[in-house]
């Protein structure tokens, strides 16, 4: 056997791990830096801080270059390249191989918290010797002492084989036939990570006894970038899962995706309720909380994901790391609570709620429906658990249940995001809303005829359609008015962006609830020349095309679906993996998707294939959603900036 | 609110519950067998490849359970009757819907009471504000408000 290269190998080894090992050891001198600091409150030590957070910072992005480095040129003597990549595996996903399994996964880990952590060391370098700012950079940095710990030991992923092999054996199919694979897992580690940085500030809080406002100005836009990451990567998820695992749904309740849910939830509840806190000094336990358990339940979705103790589709890498995720859960858990305890008697709020009919109002109705959301989605998920726990029965938890429970939740939450920009602060008379919520309302009841007569039917589905619309119509005249008041500066700002991106939810809902309600299916076995119809979508089979590509056998069946072109949905059988991997085609447009998949390819000396046809109406519009949303969270962001500065000097930091 | 508000109102509540009657008519139960074969089979996971439904998955187990779904839908079964022949056959967690009894009907209750009981405490919350807001000024107050009103 050749063995090439092992020379600039076993550099590439040695300076990968030295890369982690600097990381780790600037984590720790961070920690120890900040510490002394903080005792001798000496502004010398602060300011070494920093260089630590650097020092941390330069070994991860040493090791993720080592890593990278050894992925394009296929070094086969790093156990991960072996195990991960082959020669044949194209560009980007020879790059995007660091996210595709365990112990390159945690590496990323480590690289986005290095950079949050650095980019707070650098944006608050000048008042680093601010007890809050200090306590907030340590907790932070004791979260990458954490994940740096697990790198060095348990999950090192520059291990070395003594004999390279001459090819590798190449991640999961799965994760190498989409580009959105790419993307994906950096967005949902951008926002999982970041949700580090608010944590830490709420720590700080809590430590300090600054339990003003301050904080929450100062981590405002932090959280917004986690919060709008974390919503950006669910979504990639979701429509890669579409595109690629060919049975024409994008959210199937797996236990992975509820891991990377139940923080979302707890994140949106709090990027509402902290308005009310800003604008009102109240509900300071209740934002810490949501902060804390947010970031806690990022830990505790790592641990579901990476520990084995759940059957899931999505469990690329499991791991024996579970105990040591789990005993960081507790961690976190039980210095939350003993925080929040400690300080309970300094948490009480000045203000008090008026009335139910407010803005204050809504905002809690919209936490508790959050929260009861994130709860039913935990419990669903370790229920299982919890019962073979007790008396060892097997259960399942699925959709059935995700449904029912989580649905009425879900109308609730459009009618609130309905209602509530027709409210004012404090206390709104009934006549007010009455008013304002007319011509939203009636835009509503215009949407569910609308829908009925394009053949919409059912109570639930025509309910949440009609609310839809009377969220877009309260929305836009939110955003009417604003512009005709403020100009175009009306759609910026937290109220502004956050009325565009309700309108995205609404979308989104849309998309959501005809895709699931109004969906129609065919399968046909068809000879060349074939048609086939599904919900008025003619399809043509045309030939089918039995190629090699490399090592691979692709079969491809071509498909005329009419007013569309030719589609191509394809199995193709791997030879490092056993089972041949179906991929779909989708014929999208923004009023349906034609969604085309290969069931069965023909046998020796025949010509029939199988092809699953499956009509779902406004799909498209889940992603346009997606987008809307983020781009109203970007207006939200980007003057919220300037307004921060301000709020800044009011509080005195 | 102005009287024609009143009226608008009721003609927007007038349309949307004819909106509703209409959809609740257009919408017919699962009366074929295809359609109990398919809502049967959406519920079903498939044994081997965890967490996915039998409709969905593309494992030969799954095929399998299709084609006995419909076997047993045609043979006139009722949809319990098949289910509790897929859990004898496969295990009780091929079933998606968990049980409503024994300890397992808690996934159903548990959020009900959970609901219940927040729901209350904001309401309980709301009482304790609005007292709360009611509070008579001190003496205090009152002489701060009488030496601000009047110039000395």
């Amino acid at each position: 056997m050749l063995v090439r290269g092992t020379g600039s190998c076993v550099v590439i080894a040695l300076v990968g791990t030295l890369g982690v090992a600097v990381g780790f050891v600037g984590a720790i001198g961070g920690v120890m830096t900040l510490v002394s600091a903080i005792a001798s409150k000496s502004e010398q030590h602060h300011r070494r801080a920093l260089t630590w957070v650097f020092v941390m910072a330069g070994g991860c992005v040493l090791a993720v270059a080592a890593m990278e480095i050894a992925l394009l040129r296929d070094d086969f003597s790093l156990q991960y390249v072996a195990a991960n990549s082959t020669r044949a595996t194209p560009l980007l996903y020879k790059i995007a191989t660091l996210w595709g399994a365990l112990e390159g996964s945690l590496l990323l880990w480590a690289f986005v918290l290095s950079l949050y952590v650095t980019a707070v060391a650098i944006s608050f370098r000048r008042r680093i010797e601010d007890r809050l700012v200090a306590w907030a950079l340590l907790t932070m940095l004791l979260v990458c002492v954490f994940f740096f710990g697990i790198l060095v030991g348990p999950a090192d992923p520059f291990g070395t084989l003594a004999i390279a092999p001459i090819d590798g054996d190449g991640l999961n199919p799965l994760l190498r036939n989409h580009p959105l694979m790419a993307i994906h897992p950096v967005m949902l580690y951008l926002g999982y990570v970041g949700f580090t940085v608010p944590f830490g500030f709420a720590v700080a809080a809590l430590v300090t006894g600054r339990l003003g406002e301050g904080w929450l100005v100062l981590t405002r836009i932090w959280t917004l970038i986690a919060w709008v990451s974390l919503t950006v990567g669910i979504l990639l998820g979701a429509w890669w899962s579409y595109e690629v695992l060919g049975w024409g749904g994008y959210w199937a309740w797996d236990p992975v995706e509820n891991a990377s849910f139940l923080p979302w939830l707890t994140g949106t509840a709090f990027v509402h309720s902290v308005i009310v806190q800003e604008r009102r000094g109240m509900l300071r336990v209740w934002n810490l909380s949501l902060l804390l358990v947010t970031f806690a339940l990022t830990i505790f979705g790592t641990f579901l994901t990476r520990s084995g103790v759940i059957d899931s589709v999505h469990e690329f890498s499991a791991s024996s790391l579970g105990p040591l995720l789990l005993a960081f859960f507790a961690l976190i858990l039980v210095v939350s609570v003993a925080l929040v305890g400690w300080r309970g008697d300094q948490l009480r709020s000045p203000g008090s709620i008026d009335s139910p009919l407010s803005r204050e109002g809504a905002f809690l109705a919209n936490n508790l429906l959050f929260t009861l959301f994130a709860f039913i989605v935990l419990l669903g998920t370790v229920f299982p658990l919890i019962v073979e726990a007790i008396n060892g029965d097997q259960l399942a938890v699925g959709r059935p249940y995700f449904d029912r429970m989580l649905l009425p939740i879900g109308v609730a939450l459009l009618l609130v995001m309905g209602v509530a920009p027709t409210l004012t602060w404090r206390s709104t008379a009934g006549s007010v809303v009455g008013t304002r919520a007319l011509v939203p309302a009636a835009i509503g009841a215009a949407t569910m005829v609308l829908a009925l007569l394009l053949g919409a039917e059912g109570i639930g589905p025509v309910i949440g359609i009609g609310l839809g619309g009377f969220v877009i119509g309260s929305s836009a005249r939110h955003l009417v008015l604003a512009v005709v008041r403020n100009g175009w500066r009306g759609i910026t700002g937290r109220s502004g962006g956050g009325m565009v991106a309700h309108i995205g939810v609404s979308l989104l809902a849309f998309g959501f609830i005809a895709s699931t309600s109004f969906s129609e299916e065919g399968e046909f076995q068809l000879r060349p020349g074939d048609r086939g119809s599904v919900a008025g979508h003619q399809i043509m089979f045309v030939d089918i095309v039995d190629e090699m590509d490399g090592p691979n056998r692709v079969v491809r069946a071509r498909i005329n679906v009419e007013g569309r072109g030719i589609y191509s949905p394809t199995i193709t059988q791997y030879p490092t993996f056993g089972r041949p991997i179906a991929t779909p085609s989708v014929a999208t447009s923004f009023i349906d998707d034609v969604y085309l998949t290969l069931v069965a390819i023909p046998e020796e000396d025949s010509d029939l294939v199988v092809i699953r046809v499956l009509v779902e109406p406004l799909v498209a519009w889940l992603w346009v959603g997606g987008l809307v949303i983020a781009g109203g969270t970007l207006l939200a962001i980007v003057p919220g900036r300037r307004h921060a500065r301000a709020d800044l000097e009011e509080v005195g930091l | 609110m102005k009287r024609r508000h009143w009226i608008s109102w009721f003609c927007l509540a007038l349309v949307s519950s004819l909106a509703l009657v209409v959809a609740a008519i257009a919408d017919d139960p699962p009366a074929t067998d295809g359609e109990r074969a398919y809502e049967i089979k959406a519920t079903t996971l498939c044994p081997v490849c965890d967490g996915q439904n039998v409709l969905e998955s593309n494992a030969p187990v799954a095929a399998a359970i299709r084609a006995q779904v419909d076997d047993l839908v045609s043979e006139g079964r009722s949809d319990a009757e098949i289910r509790a022949w897929m859990a004898r056959q496969y295990g009780k967690d091929v079933n998606a819907n968990p049980p409503r009894t024994g300890i397992a009907s808690l996934v159903w209750i548990v959020p009900v009471f959970v609901a219940v009981v927040s729901a209350a405490f904001l309401v309980f919350a709301f009482r304790k504000w609005r007292v709360g807001r009611g509070a008579e000024p001190s003496d205090d107050d009152l002489k701060i408000v009488s030496s601000l009103r009047e110039p000395t």
